[in-house]
């Protein structure tokens, strides 16, 4: 009681004219996730890189660059939402990404069939590692990171450790070179007046997708009532197996979606491809403030955490800045923009 | 020893001898756990003067409390599980200089103990692989065995089997005989007037009496532990039955439950009947229940609802079949996150959904006028659930079980932690349910309220029936009497 008394004294103290203000912009979620963006913008603007940041290109870039991170952010929110991980999401990419390429190219196959295969077989890896949380209660860390191994050697398997492109050695022994089928140019195409690349169009929709799920459909009161309290929601008749079993799926369908952007971009299936690419998902939706312990947050949050991170790298790249002090930079800033979103909700709880 | 006033307990004076078993007895809420927390150091902000053997102490911390011979043995054991038993005994000593473990010790020391209690395991067992009871008997003896001269048991045989609690009280007679102070928390009669040489009662906090057990007889006792009536529930509403309708639910030989367990119950609930269920805590009460919605395993027995065969096999399936579950701890039913209607429309959510899509204007106006009538008062609808108070919080959970639209609601103690006012809300709900033809299972550790509530109450005794009370009879003494096994 003391304390409170204390707490309310300092902010007579300090005026309520400035905090009114500032509550309202902590108060609200997606306020809170704008802050850093806009911090990282206002960087760029200082730190222009002798203007480049000024240019559209450069935006035009950046949106290219993380849509396939923020396909795979997308089924990760949903996952997390659940106060789950997946951290199968990068391999499962290049997986999907070495047999759409192994379909098209090698086999021949039109384009649309090979989707489909390809989807499901990203969907069916998601359903594999959802059963293993749901049923057998293992821990989705543990499923996960068993997945993220085992679909990279199946992606080393299937393309016997080698890059899977147009130039490949044919039944006969003797190299053969295949035309680029017409879908590879489609897909990494610019439409609208050259500004916007289909891939961007691609992550927007799926990031739709999973608003209409999370926002809109019965399912996603399920997804965030298993992550908020998992107990309850059992008790309350929702149906916690299944659910689970949806949300991985849902990740590993998003991450065939990225495999085949992916090999577009590349021209080929690499089975080395989306290294560490989980990690750059899980980054973008805690950066969006989804929280990893479950049960809150949401896609459009990711959607902001996605441009943050792709925005900071960005700047730092623009600037020069080496490789190696990028990676030591992107970390301490990540800590930072948590912390500073902590401090945020915790003056807004207390308000 | 001596105590002064607390919030919760005032002005008690009461003295341990040494070699003498003391129950301590009392209603719930009549201030046990608040002594027996200032006695192993975990309150330490207590008024009064607390004398070990003789001397003025200051009871500032459960260090304190260990060092002065004071051992506390809680109904949660304070043993860690994936610990094996000598491991466990040496989290308690004190290491050597340089902090290492010596492993002769810890298993020298850890034999000592288990011969203290006669108890023929391993050391290197783990503890999770023992019985509640053997854990039991590891921290007595784990006590014993640091000379402890005052021993305090807080409802130590609740949990226990037949012969695990024999074994139990021999321990407490030899800790007796070796000139240890036992204080003995029990609600058992027959276990009370076993071991105990003297008798306090503990009644709305104050000290009632202190009598050598021979002396005081058993109607006494009880008397003396229900203390006056509170008036509050006076303004509970009475609900009645409509004679002659027809049965919602009905149970036949229900058996169910591993560790705590019911056997044999049998009933009939009515439409706009309450029926309660009264018993301490494991007794059976809770087990049914959750038998009911599927959530502890059904051995035997039949169940019908609305005259349907019914077997239950999860929350979810029960809800279809119209008998809505609420736990009494919130944790199990509360989503702090998410909003008030979000909470409110989650069991509910089939009726408001459309090809997979809520509806959500319908299911905004469902919950807001039903959260009218549990009169809930939140800032907004749209607020979470965290900003709302206990009493609210547990409205919100009952709406939620109202708005899935069951024929039977089981519910257990709904106005446990609730405040006066929301009390009083919660049994207007159930009023407005009952006239809509459901029927309600009531379990309550408040007598008063079964009192008030309840056309008939079934008491259980150690997992089975021991009376059915109707609504004349229902009384408090009859009603303590038959909870504490009394015949």
């Amino acid at each position: 009681m003391t304390k409170h008394e204390g707490d309310a004294a300092e902010g007579a103290r300090f005026g309520d004219a400035l905090r009114a203000p500032a509550r309202l912009l902590t108060r609200s979620s997606t306020a809170r996730a704008l802050l850093p963006l806009a911090l990282v913008l206002l960087l760029g603007c200082v730190f222009s890189g002798q203007g480049a940041f000024f240019e559209w290109q450069t935006h035009r870039a950046l949106l290219r660059e993380i849509s396939v991170h923020g396909i795979l952010a997308c089924g990760m929110t949903v996952v997390i939402v659940t106060s789950g991980i997946d951290l199968s999401v990068g391999s499962v990419l290049a997986l999907s990404a070495v047999v759409f390429a192994l379909l098209t190219l090698h086999r021949g196959w039109s384009a649309p069939v090979a989707i489909l295969w390809v989807l499901a077989s990203g969907t069916l890896a998601g359903v594999a590692s959802g059963l293993l949380v749901a049923w057998a209660r293992v821990q989705a860390f543990i499923v996960t990171l068993a997945m993220m191994v085992f679909a990279r050697g199946l992606a080393k398997q299937l393309s016997g450790g080698q890059k899977v492109s147009h130039y490949f050695a044919g039944a006969d022994g003797q190299f053969v070179s295949v035309p680029e089928p017409l879908f590879f140019g489609m897909l990494d195409r610019k439409v609208l007046g050259g500004n916007v690349s289909v891939v961007t169009l691609v992550f927007l929709g799926c990031a739709l997708l999973t608003w209409v799920v999370l926002e809109r459909q019965r399912l996603g009161r399920y997804l965030f009532a298993v992550g908020g309290n998992f107990e309850a929601a059992r008790l309350s008749g929702v149906p916690v197996a299944g659910t689970l079993v949806f949300a991985y799926a849902l990740s590993g369908f998003f991450a065939a979606v990225a495999g085949i952007c992916q090999a577009v971009q590349e021209t080929q299936g690499d089975p080395e491809t989306g290294l560490g690419y989980e990690l750059d998902a899980i980054a973008m939706v805690v950066l969006g403030g989804t929280s990893l312990s479950g049960g809150r947050g949401g896609v459009g949050l990711t959607l902001i955490g996605a441009l943050t991170l792709g925005y900071l790298q960005k700047v730092l790249s623009l600037n020069a800045y080496s490789t190696e002090l990028r990676l030591m930079l992107t970390g301490a800033i990540l800590v930072a923009a948590v912390l500073f979103q902590r401090r945020l909700v915790a003056s807004s709880d207390s308000g | 020893m001596q105590f002064g006033a607390t919030t919760a307990l005032s002005e008690v004076s009461i003295a341990f001898e040494p070699g003498e078993v003391h129950v301590l007895a009392g209603a719930n809420g009549a201030g046990k756990s608040t002594l027996i927390k200032i006695l192993s150091g975990a309150y330490p902000s207590y008024r009064g003067e607390i004398r070990v053997a003789g001397r003025p102490r200051r009871l500032s911390s459960p260090a304190v409390a260990r060092a002065l011979g004071i051992a506390t043995i809680h109904q949660e054991l304070s043993l860690v599980p994936s610990l094996s038993i000598a491991e466990n005994m040496q989290l308690s000593l004190t290491g050597s200089a340089l902090g290492l473990r010596s492993r002769a010790r810890e298993r020298a020391f850890a034999a000592r103990v288990l011969s203290l209690v006669g108890l023929a395991l391993d050391p290197d067992t783990r503890v999770e692989r023992l019985s509640l009871g053997e854990r039991q008997l590891l921290e007595i003896a784990r006590a014993l065995a640091q000379d402890a001269n005052v021993l305090i048991l807080d409802e130590p045989s609740s949990a226990l089997s037949e012969p695990e609690r024999l074994r139990l009280f021999s321990e407490v007679e030899r800790a007796v005989q070796r000139g240890a102070a036992v204080l003995y928390i029990s609600h058992r009669m027959e276990e009370i007037y076993r071991l105990g040489q003297r008798i306090s009662v503990l009644c709305d906090g104050a000290l009632v009496l202190t009598r050598l057990a021979s002396e005081l007889d058993r109607a006494e006792l009880l008397r003396a532990m229900l203390g006056s009536a509170r008036p509050e529930l006076g303004a509970a509403r009475p609900l009645s039955r409509s004679a002659g309708e027809k049965a919602v639910l009905e149970v036949r030989g229900l058996c169910a439950g591993q560790a705590a367990r019911v056997e044999g119950v049998s009933f009939t609930l009515g439409a706009g009947e309450v029926l309660g269920l009264a018993g301490l805590d494991g007794s059976g009460p809770s087990v049914l229940l959750r038998a009911l919605v599927g959530e502890a395993k059904l051995t035997a027995g039949e169940i019908s609802v609305l005259g349907q065969r019914y077997l239950p096999t999860g929350p979810g399936r029960a809800l279809g079949r119209g008998v809505a579950f609420l736990p009494a701890d919130r944790k199990a039913s509360i989503f702090e996150e998410l909003s008030v209607v979000k909470n409110a429309s989650l069991s509910a959510l089939g009726r408001f959904t459309r090809r997979g899509f809520v509806d959500r204007a319908r299911e905004l106006r469902a919950v807001s006028e039903l959260s009218a009538r549990v009169r809930l008062k939140a800032p907004s609808l749209t607020s979470s659930a965290r900003a709302l108070s206990g009493g609210n919080q547990q409205k919100l959970a009952l709406a939620r079980c109202l708005l899935a639209g069951p024929s039977v609601l089981a519910l257990e103690d709904p106005t446990r932690g609730v405040d006066a006012a929301s009390k009083l809300d919660v049994y207007a709900a159930m009023a407005d349910a009952l006239r809509a033809g459901l029927g309600i299972l009531l379990y309550s550790s408040e007598l008063e309220e079964l009192m008030a509530l309840c056309d008939r109450v079934l008491v259980f005794f150690e997992g089975r029936v021991v009376s059915l009370l109707t609504k004349p009879e229902i009384g408090r003494e009859r009603l303590l009497a038959a909870m504490m096994g009394a015949p």
